[in-house]
């Protein structure tokens, strides 16, 4: 799979909305080049056949998926080496280009998922982030028990973050009642949020 | 040209071996410390603060500008006789306890850095207890914990009630996408960093210096 990021999406995203002088866009390009050959992006999903002990999201649902994504550990150990050469400008420039990769292969994913769903007569379909509020951080250990035997390459810390830090989980559901209670619209991150689905 | 006016200038941009070098310059020249850090190197920094808080510049300028002024700091850091190179203060910072997300905390950390403080990082996932104890070693002034998820962030408010159970000195700023000024108020800290440049503001207002 090959996740492109445009060096105006890259722009965009640290703030510019002129071109910058040439000294950043010689970077920006240079940055570019580099993450092409850091990024190994791992896409896994899972058709969930359970139906007891399941998280509450998949209440009431018809369709059930885990999915996770990673860009693997290239990047971020690149990342930390220019931070720890003193070369922060690019750090931070590299590990942005890579925020935009991860949410562009979370993307691929969802995609990947509605087409499975689709083909099973399931049109419309949410999916939610462990820690969005509904979806308990905890459940990240329950996406990846069922995950492992397909080798998703992410590693969950005791607090339930993802190593390598690129990556994503995410539950989908598709058909029946969707009884959640909650509301993405207060939650503090509900603007950059690219999870919603 | 000044030259402090061409320190301030190599800073602004970012230039970090002009910064260097007119600094070495000014210093041969027996030009006053405190003028080349006060209306040279902060003076300059100031502004790039500013202007990213309006906008006008973004991260990466902002981290060469920092870049810049710490390699004119360096120079002066032997001219300093006080207990710290310039006397700005000391600030502890990590991730929240559970949270492995970096980059706002070096952001903020080279920043600090780049102004005059000292900075004592701690790295990711620091506990409350350990914030506290490298905060007496250091005796910092001011505890900086950054999070970027919701189920992080609660442990920002176990370093507030240690701080308050012990009765300690130090203030606390926190900042990262899903904390905001309601939840600062709410668990007693100090300051909210809506980003590393505010960060720094507060940090500056935390201290009035």
């Amino acid at each position: 799979m090959n996740i492109q990021v445009s060096r105006e999406d890259l722009l965009k995203q640290l703030g510019y909305k002129e071109p910058p002088q040439p000294r950043l866009l010689d970077m920006v390009v240079e940055m570019l080049g580099l993450l092409e050959g850091l990024v190994e992006p791992r896409l896994t999903l899972k058709e969930i056949q359970d139906e007891e002990d399941l998280p509450p999201f998949f209440a009431g649902s018809v369709l059930k998926y885990a999915g996770a994504a990673t860009l693997g550990p290239k990047l971020e150990d690149k990342v930390k080496d220019l931070f720890d050469e003193g070369k922060a400008a690019d750090g931070y420039i590299l590990d942005t280009a890579g925020s935009i990769a991860m949410t562009k292969a979370g993307n691929v994913l969802w995609d990947e998922i509605r087409q499975n769903a689709a083909a099973k007569g399931f049109r419309r379909g949410l999916r939610r982030t462990p820690g969005c509020r509904g979806v308990e951080l905890e459940t990240q250990k329950w996406i990846f028990e069922k995950l492992v035997d397909r080798d998703p390459r992410i590693s969950l810390t005791a607090s339930y973050m993802m190593i390598p830090r690129k990556s994503l989980s995410f539950l989908a559901r598709f058909g029946g009642k969707w009884q959640g209670t909650f509301s993405c619209k207060s939650c503090p991150q509900y603007s950059d949020c690219s999870l919603r689905g | 040209m000044d030259i402090i006016k061409e320190i301030y200038d190599a800073v602004m941009e970012g230039k970090v071996e002009d910064a260097a070098s007119r600094v070495q310059q000014a210093l041969n020249s027996k030009t006053e410390v405190n003028d080349i850090l006060n209306k040279g190197l902060i003076a300059a920094m100031d502004v790039v603060g500013e202007r990213f808080g309006e906008g006008e510049l973004f991260i990466p300028q902002v981290l060469w500008s920092a870049k810049a002024m710490q390699a004119g700091m360096e120079l002066l850091k032997p001219h300093f006789s006080a207990k710290d190179s310039t006397g700005k203060g000391t600030v502890v910072i990590g991730t929240a306890k559970g949270d492995i997300h970096d980059i706002g905390k070096n952001l903020v950390a080279i920043m600090l850095e780049g102004s005059g403080y000292n900075v004592a990082d701690l790295g990711v996932e620091v506990t409350p207890e350990r914030f506290i104890e490298k905060a007496v070693e250091v005796k910092a002034d001011v505890i900086a914990v950054s999070a970027l998820l919701t189920t992080t962030m609660q442990s920002m408010g176990e370093v507030v009630s240690l701080i308050k159970a012990k009765k300690l000195p130090f203030k606390v700023i926190i900042g990262g996408a899903p904390v905001d000024q309601a939840f600062c108020q709410e668990i007693g800290a100090d300051a909210y960093g809506m980003d590393a440049a505010d960060g720094l503001r507060k940090i500056k207002g935390l201290l009035g210096r």
